[in-house]
């Protein structure tokens, strides 16, 4: 019972650093000390090779965030003042190296996959990074690490098509508005209904604009939703939408917090879910892109099932039996 | 709350002896469907409308020969043979609510505002109205959701809410107090913070029960 498919788990020692001021806060370091933790389990399965990142350079930073965003987040950051824009966005002395080595994390992955396109890619990063948009830092986003890490391979690599699929139970309003007019980039999210939850946006009746008409689909769960909603998404629209589309590449915004037990959405996800996810997906990826595919840790708060997801979801990617 | 602050202005108007097939021309080319005419001092006189032009037209499953015998006598009529001549208007005072209630009694889709001597200002079409009361309500603002609890019928209730979101320090944009005679009234607030569970408990514990968004 094991799989020739290495496992390769990027993430880095530093991001431990990243202090989002205690109390109630949910994007504690304590997340990814779980997720570390489950590494272990995955190792019978499979050969491991887990990498630090490296910090991303600016010029890919510059693809998604405007230079005075990045002066005043980094002012911010070394100022001593605890938050960004809004107290959700709780920062430290560090938060802004910690979230370079966060956005390096995919582009790091996506030279790996590129050098080895059967090996499975997954960057347990934080801060998160789905909800940044150009000029604002939202819901402890502060740097869109799929939104930079895709325009990575556009331009590195000559990926031109990459699918995105976010299934973090919040909208990626930062990941949409970066691809918004864009018809080479199809942003897929599957969140919590607006009307109820964070971030307020992703409404099925966006489908990007102008060249990006098209480009863009949202497919809202109200509250209570759960694993057949999901999957009769994925089956119904998700799947058809990626055929036409035949992306090069493909990227995950991978968050775990629609679990039942995750606080942080009224979704109702079991962990199997996540298991079912990482197969589609990762048979998707086979079929169009010849396997050149990168997940990045988004969201997930509740501990023992942010653990469980992500076993379940990379042993779904290494599609063991 | 003012249509004048969500109405279109200037507005594209014709005079009365404009030709029926100018309006037409006028009209696509600009991609709207009502057209108010004026005279020289912006007097409004009527509106035409794409229906107007389009029951006046020949059918389209009239005969090719009926259609070219027609055709010119209606293209050289001025617009204000089919005009509508009463039109229902809007003030410059006039208030969202006034045109609320306008569109659902009227089967218009956009009404002209006027001046107290009847001079065209602008013109606001259901669309607008609609964006109106988008923002109003604060619909796709980032960040936000709306949470809805019901009211514990105790003395001062929004004062007690609004003490319980400013000590977590969350901000919220929009404040509805619903008066139902049965169940008790319903408070909705637009909130902007990532962590509702903890409002939700922390409303509960102060005495308002959260409705959770059921369909029924």
């Amino acid at each position: 019972m094991s799989t020739s498919k290495a496992f390769v788990h990027i993430s880095h020692h530093r991001y431990r650093e990243h202090e989002t001021g205690g109390g109630e806060h949910p994007e504690i370091q304590a997340r990814l000390e779980e997720i570390n933790q489950r590494l272990q389990g995955l190792a019978d399965f499979c050969k491991i090779i887990s990498r630090e990142s490296l910090s991303a350079e600016r010029h890919w930073l510059l693809n998604i965030h405007n230079e005075d965003y990045l002066l005043r987040f980094e002012e911010t950051a070394l100022s001593g003042v605890s938050y960004f824009g809004h107290p959700d966005n709780q920062l430290c002395y560090d938060t802004y190296e910690i979230a370079l080595l966060a956005a390096g994390a995919g582009l790091n992955g996506i030279d790996m996959v590129e050098e080895n396109p059967a090996d499975v890619i997954f960057c347990s990063v934080r801060p998160p990074g789905h909800h940044a948009e150009k000029a604002m830092a939202l819901g402890f986003c502060f740097l869109n690490n799929v939104a930079i890490a895709a325009r990575y391979w556009q331009e590195k690599y000559e990926r031109k098509r990459i699918a995105i699929i976010d299934f973090d139970a919040h909208h990626g309003n930062g990941t949409q508005a970066a691809f918004e007019e864009s018809s080479e980039v199809f942003y897929i999210s599957v969140h919590e209904h607006p009307t109820f939850s964070f971030p307020g946006t992703g409404y099925a009746e966006e489908h990007g604009s102008g060249p990006g008409l098209g480009a863009t689909m949202n497919i809202p769960l109200l509250p209570g939703a759960g694993d057949i909603e999901v999957e009769k998404a994925f089956s119904r629209k998700i799947e058809p939408a990626l055929n036409d589309f035949k992306p090069d590449a493909m990227l995950i915004g991978a968050g775990f917090d629609g679990h039942r037990l995750d606080d942080m959405s009224g979704l109702a996800y079991s962990s199997s879910l996540y298991n079912h996810l990482g197969r589609k997906i990762s048979a998707l990826a086979e079929r169009h892109c010849e396997g050149r595919l990168v997940s990045i840790l988004e969201g997930g708060y509740h501990l023992p099932s942010l653990g469980e997801s992500f076993s379940e979801y990379c042993s779904g990617l290494l599609q063991l039996p | 709350m003012f249509v004048s602050n969500f109405m279109s202005s200037p507005v594209k108007t014709v005079g009365p002896e404009t030709l029926v097939s100018e309006a037409r021309e006028i009209m696509t080319a600009g991609k709207f469907r009502h057209l108010p005419v004026t005279d020289n001092n912006d007097l409004l006189l009527g509106i035409i409308t794409d229906r107007d032009i389009r029951s006046a037209l020949p059918s389209a499953l009239m005969g090719e020969n009926k259609k070219s015998e027609d055709l010119p006598g209606i293209a050289t009529l001025p617009v204000s043979r089919i005009m509508t001549k009463v039109v229902t208007s809007l003030s410059v005072e006039s208030t969202l609510d006034d045109a609320l209630i306008l569109f659902g009694e009227n089967k218009v889709g956009a009404l002209p505002v006027i001046d107290e001597e009847n001079r065209l200002v602008g013109i606001l079409a259901v669309r607008d109205l609609l964006k109106a009361y988008k923002e109003l309500f604060g619909l796709g603002e980032r960040g936000s959701s709306l949470i809805a609890v019901r009211d514990d019928n105790k003395p001062k209730p929004l004062t007690r809410l609004t003490e319980v979101l400013e000590a977590r320090q969350v901000p919220f944009t929009r404040l509805i107090r619903t008066d139902t005679d049965e169940g008790g009234n319903l408070i909705y607030i637009r909130v902007h913070t990532y962590n509702l569970s903890a409002i939700h408990h922390a409303l509960a514990e102060a005495g308002f029960e959260p409705i959770a968004p059921i369909l029924n």
